[in-house]
């Protein structure tokens, strides 16, 4: 990295690997991108950081081809291009592994890896040829896929690692990882760390765009910054503390320290005994699981996607049938009750899915802000909507919870993600619910709203709700819960005290083993 | 708003697109396509009694595009209308010549039967969609064919009229719906359509029950998950749709035919399921979409007289429509679902 300053020479590869020179991306009257340089240098690690509606998105994808900037340049290698689609740019060298996997779960690990580029002999797919290459490149790079395996058997862990495998073999140089770890446990991530560490020591380059500012400290050598999509700064990392990284973000100070609070006792709101339910593959997804909800209280569900939240959270709504036990709230059977009688009952969700549940995306914010109060006044009398009261009622959600839109009548799929939490929240916490369910309550919300959002949570608290914290999150469950539960394979391995809670102890748990078990005993 | 009138762009676009591939089958069979529009429209609005008939065919399909809408809007898709519509017919007629009772009311309580037949028609595929899940689309389907060969079974076996024809004895003009002209059969009916339209419109924006129909239509996850009763919904959606259908049967019955006769209405209620579609299940798109194809039935009587075009041509151009609005729909999903994975993004 010494010589990171030197002038590119003729002979010599150019010294960047990729460069967007004064990119502007307009939608409407709205400025996404507004000159915005960014420098890649071949071999590093550069991590995009900002928050929601900062422009991350749009500028990778303008670098991916999937939108066209309406001013700027891109070089590859120090050569122009122009990027009609994301084939060329997937021929210039770059590759992109999106947040959500686009992966085919009925087909194996060679065949998706291969998909749209199939090894043909003779007219007909050539499956050794196409295991035997998974598995050559799988071993080259270190990482460890079954190439026969199907894709709807594995874990999250591996169909990252397949979606990046996919990139590698349509020949990037160049890999942008969008958010990365949101999905791994904390010991996947450093594994993913270290592969991607042997990536640019091969001379690769690697950019990755986070949330998570710890990564972002831990991996990367060069941090870019944008914010209400311009560029802040590009720094090398080590330059640099998280609070620096947090204040060029929000362009103020922001604190995630443990939230102060006073102890409470309240009556028990949630009791579940011995709960059991399956997945849609009819395998138990939760197991014997047991614990109880106090008024004034946060317990947080802590665990890795996938080790039976979503289950909980959906039986707990009504959503998904026990197959054995028993949740009460408020003394009635929420096991035996359909979603509507649930919310009766005084239950609140904000659901993990919002875009599926949460939210009609195609409606506009007052109309989703309507939902469950259609037959109370003063949004409706006599069976008759008063769309004035809950235009009125919404500006004022909109006020309070600072959902950036133009009105109550935009459409709230136009709303950036965290904007769109923020109207589920909103409708959610006015409720006057006895019980929230709240599961990962800042997925995809920028660090400034994230702040926001957990203290509408404790002021819920304080109110004298029973609060239930699902998140994937170990650092927010940190700074809210009394309690944390942590979830394995459908079971409780255990409960730990708020205050006492480290990330060693329940990262341990989190991974299957009870604390006091050897850290060797984690390699097996 | 944008969205909206994006959407209609859209629906013009797959009207012109199917008008324009019309064209060219015109040209294949040697025939003008200026002439043959020409003659179209001619047939359909050329003077007042042309107008009258084009009107007098758009009620039958407005009022079963309505009912389509309020399938469309409550997410389900009931493509038994043209069944709905064969009952509610034949229970109008029923009542109109079997049951004497004073004028008007004997009307109203005609179209009342007429819409209790719709509703308990399509109450079985309902109730299999409620209690097992059944797909409503299959079963409509299916109780369309058993719907029309019933009501020919009733007309045939044991109402018949004396004489030749398969039709029931006419009804007493007690029962009539009032004519709006004395050229023309146009009636009352269209009233009852347009007024019908506007009312629908109005219950799905602006009451509790509506929203939450539309809510279940529209993001059915959602609606379950915010406590509205997702199948019962879906349940009362289905029967009101097809007491509407019931109603278009009975209209039919009361304006214009004054009995029920073996395949007494063909197709209206597949052309109000198109009409609907065309309008993205909006009921006051439908006036005018009902009012297209209404003028394209009234508009294709001239069209073997004056040209060398078969009828058959506004079929062509309708089954042209059917195809650009469904690839239209499947564009746009496919559009949606990117951005869907791109909100996720940030």
């Amino acid at each position: 990295m010494s010589n990171a300053f030197s002038t590119t020479t003729a002979d010599r590869p150019a010294e960047n690997a990729v460069e967007l020179v004064g990119i502007t991306k307009r939608f409407g009257a709205f400025t996404a991108n507004e000159n915005v340089n960014l420098t890649v240098r071949r071999g590093e690690i550069h991590a995009i950081i900002g928050e929601n509606g900062a422009g991350k998105t749009t500028l990778m994808n303008i670098l991916f081809g999937l939108l066209q900037p309406d001013e700027g340049k891109i070089r590859i290698d120090g050569q122009d291009v122009v990027f009609g689609d994301p084939a060329a740019a997937i021929s210039a060298g770059l590759g992109m592994v999106h947040q959500h996997f686009k992966l085919v779960p009925s087909l194996s690990v060679a065949e998706n890896i291969f998909l749209g580029m199939e090894i043909v002999n003779n007219g007909l797919i050539d499956h050794a040829a196409q295991i035997e290459k998974t598995r050559e490149l799988s071993e080259r790079v270190g990482l460890k896929v079954d190439p026969t395996e199907r894709v709807s058997l594995v874990s999250v862990g591996i169909e990252q690692r397949i979606e990046i495998l996919k990139v590698l073999v349509r020949g990037a140089r160049t890999i942008i990882l969008d958010e990365p770890t949101a999905v791994l446990t904390p010991q996947e991530s450093r594994e993913l760390f270290q592969t991607l560490r042997r990536f640019v020591a091969d001379g690769m380059t690697v950019i990755f765009i986070s949330h998570h500012l710890e990564e972002v400290m831990e991996v990367s050598d060069t941090v870019t910054v944008l914010r209400n999509g311009k560029h802040v700064a590009t720094r090398p990392t080590a330059e640099l503390t998280k609070a620096d990284l947090v204040r060029m973000m929000v362009g103020r100070d922001v604190s995630f320290d443990r939230r102060p609070r006073e102890a409470t006792h309240g009556k028990v709101v949630l009791d579940v005994r011995n709960l059991w339910a399956r997945d849609e593959r009819r395998l138990p997804a939760l197991r014997d699981v047991s614990f109880t909800v106090r008024a004034g209280e946060i317990v947080g569900i802590a665990g890795v996607a996938g080790n039976g939240q979503t289950e909980l959270a959906e039986v707990l709504a009504g959503l998904r049938p026990a197959s054995h036990g028993e949740a009460f709230l408020n003394g009635r059977d929420l096991t035996r009750l359909s979603p509507a009688a649930i919310r009766k009952t005084g239950f609140a969700h904000v659901p993990g899915d919002r875009m599926i549940r949460g939210v009609d995306g195609g409606a506009s914010i007052s109309s989703n802000l309507l939902m469950g109060r259609q037959y109370r006044a003063p949004w409706s009398r006599g069976g008759l909507l008063d769309w004035k009261a809950t235009d009125r009622d919404a500006e004022a959600m909109i006020k309070r919870f600072d959902i950036r839109a133009r009105g109550p009548h935009d459409t709230v799929k136009r709303l950036s993600g965290g904007n769109i939490q923020k109207v589920v929240l909103a409708r959610e916490f006015t409720n006057d619910a006895d019980f929230l369910l709240i599961d990962q309550p800042t997925r995809g919300v920028d660090i400034g709203a994230q702040e926001a959002i957990h203290s509408e949570i404790m002021s819920q608290r304080a109110a004298g709700r029973a609060v239930l914290v699902i998140s994937v999150q170990l650092d927010e469950l940190l700074t809210l819960a009394d309690r944390i539960l942590v979830l394995f394979n459908g079971h409780l391995m255990g409960e730990v005290d708020g205050n006492e809670a480290d990330d060693e102890t329940i990262g341990m748990m989190m991974a299957g083993l009870q604390p006091g078990e050897k850290e060797r005993e984690l390699v097996s | 708003m944008s969205d909206r009138l994006r959407a209609f762009y859209g629906q013009a676009i797959a009207v012109l697109l199917a008008l324009a591939i019309g064209a060219v089958i015109i040209v294949l069979v040697d025939e003008s396509p200026v002439k043959v529009f020409m003659t179209l429209l001619r047939g359909a609005f050329g003077d007042q009694t042309k107008i009258a008939g084009t009107l007098l065919q758009t009620t039958p399909i407005l009022i079963c595009g309505v009912a389509a809408c309020v399938g469309l809007r409550g997410g389900m898709f009931n493509v038994g209308i043209e069944g709905q519509l064969f009952l509610g017919g034949f229970a109008a007629a029923l009542v109109g010549f079997a049951l004497p009772l004073p004028p008007g009311l004997h009307m109203i309580v005609a179209l009342i039967v007429a819409v209790l037949a719709g509703a308990a028609w399509v109450s079985i595929p309902a109730y299999f969609r409620t209690r097992y899940n059944t797909n409503e689309v299959v079963s409509t389907i299916l109780s369309n064919y058993v719907a029309v060969l019933l009501t020919s079974y009733f007309t045939i076996f044991l109402f018949k009229r004396p004489g030749g024809w398969s039709e029931t004895p006419p009804i007493l003009p007690s029962a009539y719906l009032p004519e709006l002209f004395s050229f023309s059969r146009l009636n009352w009916g269209l009233v009852v359509g347009l007024v019908l339209a506007v009312v629908v419109a109005w219950l799905f924006r602006h009451t509790a029950r509506g929203y939450s129909a539309s809510m279940v239509g529209s993001a059915p996850k959602f609606a379950e998950y915010g406590g509205i009763d997702v199948k019962r919904q879906g349940f009362i959606v289905l029967l009101a749709s097809g007491a509407i259908g019931g109603l278009a049967g009975g209209v039919e019955t009361l304006g214009v035919h004054h009995r029920f006769m073996e395949g007494f209405a063909p197709g209206f209620g597949f052309d109000g399921l198109i009409a609907a579609l065309l309008a993205n299940g909006s009921p006051i798109g439908t006036i005018f979409t009902a009012l297209f194809f209404g003028a394209l039935r009234s508009g294709s009587l001239l069209l073997e007289v004056d040209t060398n075009a078969s009828r058959e041509i506004i079929t062509v151009i309708q089954a042209l429509i059917i195809l650009s609005v469904s690839a239209q729909v499947l564009m746009k999903r496919r559009g949606d679902s990117t951005a869907g994975e791109r909100r996720w993004k940030f």
